[in-house]
């Protein structure tokens, strides 16, 4: 049958000198660009903004001794760090907002990992990318190099404030590159799971555990003396044994290198081994029907809300235990070091003296979680509908009003248990080490800050209704961004008028005092205004399809 | 029934300065089996989406059974819908996904639905991820028939299904009819609609272009005549209704044929005709017809 056969040479290639590559790189730096810039712009802009508060924080001798003092107790160390090198403003810089830009970053890049591979591939956008001339793995490799750009970007950065803030040169260049490699650790990590399971969700999950478990490893080797080692088992320990404008070690910097290296390097192998659309491990082809909750549209959003619930819950849960466990030891340091404490106030950690303060100070931050929390869920919800997963439920005899009323109320049911899970974890922590907290201060503590989720949820719903694509974004605004204003207005010494932009500065400390009863009815007030113009919205919008 | 199951009123939706649906006006009566036809990008879905209030007319207004499109509650107590591209909760398996629906929809007749499931072989204890398209679409086929809505509103419903199971697909659509349920069937294949449909309209670039029955579609076009002569050639120029004549090859004429054959029969009549084939247009042609001269805006 020779008449069939063509000749390869009669076979016009027209554009066979473009790279392909470089078509599959654009196209994933497009999907990250947004995301990356505003990483990058927030993790060098804190760290310069910290360490130009340096000189004002320590302008008094002693708190300086005092931040020392600090240095000593295990549960300062288990749960900020270990403060190494406050003297400078270096050191103090990394002890204060390193850590947590070190896990904003690593969240981030797995999400982001996930998200342009296996959520992708999901979808059956990478069926057609793969029909073309590069095989999986060349694919895989390619959208990595693009998240990657951006942990580089944000370490180079924050070492190019740090060294232009004028600390030394070595210990910038220490945490700017630990800080890159812990990005880029978790982007392999995430590439990874997404190489071994086949759906997204469960692959974005297990690399948060792997995250949760890394910082969790890293806490209790900072706390423990004799467990110490953990820290070398954990991304973030290597980070903190690396000591920058302390020990400046680049030992723990290359072996997070060669693990990034190997784990990359295992995500590839994977990816070549394996089918597009499967994952090394697969999910059993057929299972009975399980019809709990699928009744309505009401008890289907409490449905799928249930699972990602249950991770929050253990991850916020297992970090407000620890908090509970550390406690008494905490405030029984501070009490005994009045001046300690003082310094602690300066540094922005008020009233930490009894376990009451120590608690309110530290349930405010839970408003963060709890309104990211929110931001997720919505942010879900407006993806289902760019999928074109809720158009059945829109098609039947169900209004938008109940369509969308199911998810807010789904979403606000999660986020207090997310919060009293918290509360709870607390009070058993402080309890079992015999600490003075009562459950009823728990709760009104953790619930003193359901204002600030509930004005996510309603500036989220806000953006559900007339900026869709936006949801995630405004959602986070008042939690996240709400904290970080405040942060920003502290440390600039803005005028009182911004800082009381941030929701935050009308959060009383409860259970040290009582609720600020005004400022959480205008929070509620605000938020329900938010919540009804957001359903207006989405009453009288098209449907994305 | 006298209100039309579905009825739309200088329906038109703009997206900026593209005009994705211009002026619709049509009435599909209760119990009738209309087929909408048309290309990639001529509006059927942005029809559908105002149909179902998902997208909210620019322009005109849309009843189902008299109740106005936008009040969903109602309007959609009457119909069931089965989407283009079919997209289903990954997480979920079939049978979760049709207990869904069963449960938030217009009610299912579930024994019914067993039944569909059968025909239509499907295996429902698979999660929706693992669903190839055609799958994906019976689920949501096998959903919508098994509701006793009034009103079926089907969007492309068998581009992923095998032959046999496009078979499945019509006899489903006439047991619908012969129930009275509505059915209105966006399509770009003919032979679909040819097979199951009273009445067709097509719509190209955003308009209506044209309702007719099947019948009258066909009658609204001509005929392909083919002669084979031997001696003289038929003289056909001047011949009303005879069109486009011309010699595929040596004795033979062909020529297309508008209205009564009478006068082309009479000048065939002089010649010595030794053949003759007479082609009714396939809905192919005519509606390339429509779209062969102007398909792009």
């Amino acid at each position: 049958m020779s008449a069939g056969v063509i000749s390869p040479a009669s076979v016009a290639r027209p554009h066979a000198a473009h790279a392909p590559g470089r078509a599959v790189t654009v196209l994933a730096i497009r999907q990250i660009r947004r995301g990356g810039l505003i990483v990058v712009v927030l993790l060098a802009g804190l760290t310069a903004l910290v360490a130009a508060t340096y000189g004002r924080v320590m302008a008094d001798p002693a708190a300086v001794g005092s931040m020392q003092a600090l240095a000593g107790n295990p549960a300062i160390r288990t749960l900020f760090g270990e403060p190494a090198g406050l003297d400078t403003a270096g050191g103090f810089t990394v002890w204060r907002v390193g850590t947590f830009l070190a896990v904003l970053l690593g969240t981030w890049a797995i999400l982001a990992t996930t998200r342009i591979t296996r959520g992708e591939e999901d979808t059956g956008r990478w069926d057609m990318l793969l029909a073309g001339r590069l095989p999986l793995r060349a694919v895989l490799a390619r959208h990595l190099a693009a998240v990657a750009i951006v942990p580089v970007a944000a370490g180079t950065g924050i070492a190019a404030v740090l060294v232009a803030s004028g600390t030394p040169a070595r210990g910038a260049l220490v945490h700017g590159a630990g800080t890159a490699l812990l990005g880029l650790f978790f982007v392999a990590v995430a590439a990874c799971t997404a190489q071994i399971l086949p759906a997204r969700a469960p692959a974005t999950g297990l690399a948060v555990a792997v995250l949760g478990s890394g910082l969790l490893a890293r806490m209790v080797g900072d706390g423990v003396t004799e467990l110490g080692r953990l820290r070398w088992l954990s991304p973030f320990g290597l980070l903190a044994l690396s000591g920058p404008y302390l020990q400046d070690r680049v030992l723990p910097l290359l072996l997070l290198l060669a693990a990034t290296l190997v784990v990359t390097a295992a995500a590839l192998a994977a990816a070549g081994r394996r089918e597009v659309r499967g994952g090394l491990v697969t999910f059993a082809s057929g299972r009975d029907a399980r019809l709990t909750l699928l009744a309505g549209v009401e008890t289907f959003a409490v449905r799928r809300v249930l699972r990602p619930l249950t991770g929050w819950t253990i991850g916020v849960g297992a970090y407000y235990l620890l908090i509970g466990l550390t406690a008494v030891s905490i405030t029984g340091f501070l009490a005994g070091n009045p001046a300690l404490a003082d310094g602690a106030a300066e540094a922005g950690f008020a009233e930490v003296g009894s376990v009451a303060g120590l608690t309110a100070t530290l349930f405010a931050i839970l408003a963060m979680p709890a309104g990211g929390f929110i931001a997720v869920r919505m942010g879900a919800f407006v993806t289902a509908e760019t999928d074109r997963l809720l158009v059945t439920l829109a098609a039947g005899p169900v209004s938008r009003t109940r369509l969308i009323g199911a998810e807010i109320t789904a979403t606000t049911g999660a986020a207090v248990t997310l919060v009293t899970a918290a509360g709870l974890a607390t009070w058993a922590g402080v309890t079992v080490t015999g600490g003075d907290l009562s459950l009823a201060g728990a709760l009104s503590g953790v619930w003193n800050i359901l204002p600030i989720v509930l004005l996510s949820l309603g500036a989220a719903v806000f953006a559900a209704g007339w900026a869709p694509r936006l949801v995630s974004l405004i959602g986070g605004l008042p939690a996240t961004g709400g904290f970080l204003l405040l942060v920003i207005a502290d440390s600039v010494a803005a005028p009182g008028g911004v800082r009381d932009l941030s929701p935050f500065a009308h959060l009383a400390p409860v259970p040290l005092s009582e609720p600020a009863w005004t400022a959480s009815t205008v929070m509620l007030v605000a938020a329900a205004a938010l919540t009804v113009v957001g359903v207006a919205g989405y009453r009288r919008r098209d449907l994305g399809s | 029934m006298s209100r039309p199951a579905l009825r739309a009123t200088g329906l038109t939706k703009r997206y900026g300065r593209l005009t994705a649906l211009d002026d619709l006006t049509l009435d599909v009566p209760a119990g009738e089996v209309f087929g909408f036809l048309g290309p990639n990008g001529a509006g059927k879905s942005t029809t559908i989406r105002l149909l179902l209030g998902l997208a909210r007319p620019t322009a005109g207004q849309a009843w189902i059974f008299g109740v106005a499109a936008s009040d969903v509650v109602r309007a959609h107590s009457q119909l069931a819908y089965v989407p283009a591209d079919v997209a289903l909760w990954p997480q979920l398996t079939g049978a979760e996904i049709l207990h869904l629906q069963a449960r938030t929809g217009p009610g299912t007749d579930e024994a019914y639905r067993d039944e569909l499931v059968e025909r239509f072989a499907l295996d429902p204890s698979k999660p929706a991820r693992t669903y190839s398209t055609g799958n994906r679409q019976k689920v949501a086929l096998i959903a919508a028939f098994a509701t006793r809505a009034p009103l079926l509103v089907l969007d492309e419903p068998t581009s992923g299904l095998d032959p046999l199971m496009e078979r499945e697909f019509r006899t489903a659509v006439g047991a619908a009819r012969d129930r009275g349920q509505t059915v209105f069937l966006s399509s770009h294949q003919l032979s679909e609609v040819e097979a199951v449909c009273d009445r067709v309209g097509i719509l190209r670039a955003g308009r209506l272009a044209d309702v007719a029955t099947i019948q009258g579609l066909r009658g609204l076009h001509r005929s392909e005549v083919t002669v084979s002569y031997a001696g003289a050639e038929p003289v056909l120029s001047a011949i009303p209704g005879v069109e486009a004549v011309d010699a595929p090859g040596e004795g033979r004429l062909r020529f297309t044929l508008t209205g009564p054959p009478a006068p082309a029969l009479r000048a065939l009549a002089g010649a010595d005709v030794t053949a003759m084939t007479v082609r009714e247009p396939s809905l192919e042609e005519i509606f390339l017809d429509y779209y062969g001269t102007e398909s792009a805006r």
